[in-house]
């Protein structure tokens, strides 16, 4: 899943803005760049982790930190370190260092900067250097990356996922040992299918919680250290306040204009999805959601001239957050909403019993948005696009996350049925070369022509 | 109706009848499964690749087939299939889309590859009336609970093929499908055994029209068939100076013939491989005794022991190590790995298999095969200079 990057700001020079449309900007919550301290101070303990005695747990797939934090280890989030490598452009190293083993420019790109990242960490250790000026503003970071004291894959839906982290466990030689997660598809084909109902959502609800127990045992095995499922309890505690808060926030953008859109929901993922769950992320969820309410009694949108709302289909395109952000800005769109952020992390809080969460997390595990089938997932699509009001969407083809592009075109026609425009663009998770900037320009200018023809006519 | 050839009197004009009767039924599949519906009225169920048993659609009274990748260009379909997906994807899409499959009575899922839960999907909007039977097996085959959660797989699935049949499916029924089942595996791998003993002269192309046909053909009928067939080959040893190789690859679908046939043309000759068309279809038996459920549980479960899978976790087994083991004892000069464009568990574990050939100085030839049209020529170039250097460092 992700990290944040950095977006541009509203009239800052930060990062070059795409010519293209009015030239108007996203009008960022300022509340989102008080949450970048809170990533980078995750990512600093992380670093100091070691040096406190900690062990390091390497994992990927759900959101999965609470049972790690619950018991003091560190985690590190694969798809996360991808990229944050991504976001200090230390990305291309790394996929250039697996490219060279034979990785296959075609392969999940985060999967590839992880390889490619720890191949790199490898040669590091076999040479006791870096492989890199002292002076490369990646040193320092690359240096301090701990390596794991055990691998943990938890992988809704996503095979590519899984052979990751089978790969991941050969570089280090078998050594370090390794637990595999298994979160099956809720296909839906049974009578009583439905979304969180039905006896195929019972049954692999069990089958996800017994899992999460044996993990906890396998964390027992590995640190010397009994579990306690009161200080899961206790951690969870706060995810579900924060997911809750989140949420509500979220819904809150059912409003005209939207005061937030998709993309300060994207930079605010990390939060939900691999930092500790302390009051932390309480408190940035509440104040999300204040300045949400004060937007809304102001009237303020995320986007200054809002005529058009966007639903974003697809894994985000984590080089191009900000330059994507003021794309749509720049055509008065706001992308009010999206499968990945509003479909996810936790978006169904009131499941977790705090008594006993495990199975609660195992739902919601189940639950990420590819792993229902079709039929369903698209009905809960459907929904969330009728909440906001959403008059198109915006379907982000990412070149190797075929998790996310499988039934697009599926999506597509069922919007196209409800009235809605869709329109394709390519792009990738992690791999910046797959983005072609004048195809985007050019649907996305026709799709806004057409949304404007409509709104005449009506 | 394919197989109403006229019958050869002399032996080696049987041994091509036969050889003839494989080649039109893997060339033509569905047309030989409708043929089959037609005439005998039963059931036919289309599995997908590459760990669904096709024993208890048989025990069902069905004719279950392995769905193939055809040869027509992908068109229909890239409406709804994108073109960075495998071929096999693709092309089943795109035979879903032009109707080919709408005379199957179901379709039995099983896989955790993201891209076949893609079409999964799109194959259930598109063929609404077609029961899917979908029950996905585990994946992380050394987990503490992967045979309980594989004999509920295969438990559910029982069930479910009762249902769509209305009739119970006894034990005894299984038991006997997988007799007849274990039977056609091992007459093939019988053949394999002379192939790689030298024994026998058949191509890759020949070899792959005997499996792919038994992923199509009534197993009784194919099994006949292969009596005759392997009674009739030891009259035709290969040429001595050919360059041994073994193929490894090309999971879920067939490669394609032209490729295949560029091995002996170059002057190699296949000795072994491990390609899904191919020995690991049939390297693994079932117990015909006790629960047919635990039975098939444990084949599930085990049969990456006989060859190793990269899309099923398993900490202990290593592709390169087998293929390594498998190149020794097959005698082969070289490796050649054919891999389908966008396969990503191949191209996850690739890397480990050049690199375990490199530190043995065993040549290998990496081939990424697509659905669409091959630089033929190019690829002719580089499997001439594969097999020159296969040849001389044998000699040196």
């Amino acid at each position: 899943m992700q990290m944040t990057s950095e977006m541009t700001p509203p009239g800052g020079a930060k990062v070059a803005s795409p010519v293209f449309g009015n030239g108007m900007r996203a009008n960022r919550l300022s509340t989102t760049k008080r949450g970048g301290k809170l990533v980078n101070d995750y990512w600093a303990d992380l670093f100091r982790a070691k040096e406190e005695g900690k062990k390091i747990v390497w994992y990927n797939g759900t959101y999965i930190p609470p049972f790690f934090h619950a018991h003091d280890v560190a985690w590190v989030h694969g798809e996360a370190w991808a990229a944050y490598l991504a976001a200090k452009h230390g990305e291309m190293p790394a996929q250039q260092k697996g490219e060279a083993r034979g990785y296959d420019r075609e392969l999940c790109s985060y999967a590839r900067t992880h390889i490619g990242q720890a191949l790199i960490d490898l040669e590091k250790l076999k040479n006791g250097t870096l492989g890199i000026d002292d002076d490369d503003p990646r040193a320092e970071t690359m240096r301090k990356l701990p390596a794991p004291d055990m691998i943990i894959n938890a992988y809704p839906y996503c095979s590519s996922g899984q052979q990751w982290d089978d790969i991941t466990y050969r570089l280090f030689g078998k050594k370090i040992p390794i637990f595999t997660i298994s979160i099956p598809l809720l296909w839906g084909g049974r009578p009583d299918a439905g979304y969180m109902q039905g006896e195929e959502w019972q049954q692999r609800s069990q089958y996800v919680a017994k899992q999460l127990v044996a993990m906890t045992k396998f964390l027992e095995e590995h640190t010397g250290r009994k579990y306690d499922f009161d200080r899961l309890s206790e951690v969870m505690s706060y995810v579900k306040k924060a997911a809750t808060l989140r949420m509500e926030a979220m819904d809150l953008c059912a409003a005209t204009p939207a005061p937030a859109s998709f993309f300060d929901w994207i930079v605010s993922i990390a939060h939900v999805n691999f930092l500790p769950g302390t009051q932390a992320i309480v408190d940035y969820f509440e104040d999300v959601k204040a300045e949400i309410q004060q937007r809304i009694a102001d009237g303020v949108g995320a986007v200054p001239n809002e005529k058009y709302r966007l639903f974003f289909d697809g894994m985000m395109n984590w080089n191009k957050v900000g330059w994507l952000a003021d794309k749509f800005a720049a055509v008065d769109a706001t992308v009010v909403a999206g499968r990945y952020t509003h479909m996810s992390f936790w978006q169904e809080p009131q499941l977790v019993d705090l008594k006993n969460p495990v199975l609660g997390m195992a739902q919601n595990y189940l639950i990420c948005p590819n792993n229902h089938g079709a039929p369903i997932m698209i009905g809960e699509i459907e929904r969330v696009c009728d909440k906001f009001n959403i008059d198109g969407m915006v379907m982000h083809a990412s070149r190797t996350c075929r998790g996310m592009t499988n039934s697009q075109f599926l999506i597509a026609d069922s919007a196209k049925k409800k009235g809605r425009q869709a329109m394709f663009f390519e792009g990738d998770v992690a791999d910046e070369s797959f983005y072609k900037d004048e195809l985007l320009n050019t649907r996305l200018e026709a799709m806004i022509e057409t949304l404007e023809a409509k709104k005449r006519a009506a | 109706m394919l197989l109403d050839s006229t019958v050869s009197a002399n032996p080696e004009g049987r041994l091509k009848d036969i050889l003839a009767k494989f080649e039109a039924v893997a060339a033509n599949p569905l047309e030989y499964a409708r043929d089959f519906k037609r005439d005998s009225g039963k059931r036919v169920i289309g599995l997908f690749p590459m760990h669904f048993p096709g024993e208890l659609a048989h025990a069902a009274g069905a004719l279950p087939i392995v769905l193939q990748a055809d040869d027509e260009p992908v068109t229909i379909g890239q409406g709804s299939v994108f073109n960075f997906y495998c071929g096999y994807n693709r092309s089943i899409v795109d035979q879903a889309m032009r109707g080919e499959f709408a005379f199957l009575d179901a379709i039995l899922f099983g896989d955790h590859c993201v891209q076949l839960l893609g079409t999964a999907d799109i194959i259930r909007d598109h063929l609404p009336d077609t029961p899917i039977l979908f029950n996905q097996l585990i994946s992380i085959i050394d987990a503490e609970w992967a045979m309980e959660e594989t004999q509920g797989t295969f438990r559910q699935l029982w069930r479910e093929l009762e249902d769509l049949t209305g009739e119970k499916i006894s034990d005894d029924q299984v038991r006997h499908s997988i007799g007849i089942f274990n039977r056609n595996r091992a007459l093939i791998r019988q053949i394999y055994d002379m192939r790689r003993a030298g024994r026998i002269a058949l191509t890759g192309s020949q070899m792959q029209h005997i499996v792919k046909s038994s992923m199509i053909m009534d197993k009784e009928t194919h099994t006949a068939l292969l009596e005759e067939l392997v009674a009739k080959l030891e009259a035709a040893p290969p040429a001595n100076n050919a360059v041994r190789v073994y193929l490894s690859g090309h999971l879920c679908h067939a490669a394609k013939l032209p490729i295949l046939d560029l091995v002996e043309e170059c002057g190699g000759v296949v000795v072994d491989d491990d390609l899904y068309t191919g020995y690991r279809y049939i390297a693994a038996d079932v117990e015909e005794t006790g629960s047919p459920v635990d039975a098939l549980s444990r084949w599930y479960l085990e049969k990456n022991k006989k060859i190793p899978c990269p899309t099923r976790a398993d900490k202990d087994l290593d592709w390169e190590d087998f293929l390594l083991a498998q190149v020794d004892k097959s005698g082969a000069q070289g490796l050649i790995v054919l891999m389908v464009k966008f396969c990503e568990p191949h191209m996850y574990f690739y890397p480990e298999i050049k690199e375990a050939f490199e530190r043995r100085g065993i040549p290998h030839l990496m081939i990424e095969t697509e659905h669409e049209e091959m630089p033929m020529e190019a690829l002719k170039t580089r499997m001439e200079t594969f097999l020159e250097i296969a040849k001389r460092r044998v000699a040196a």
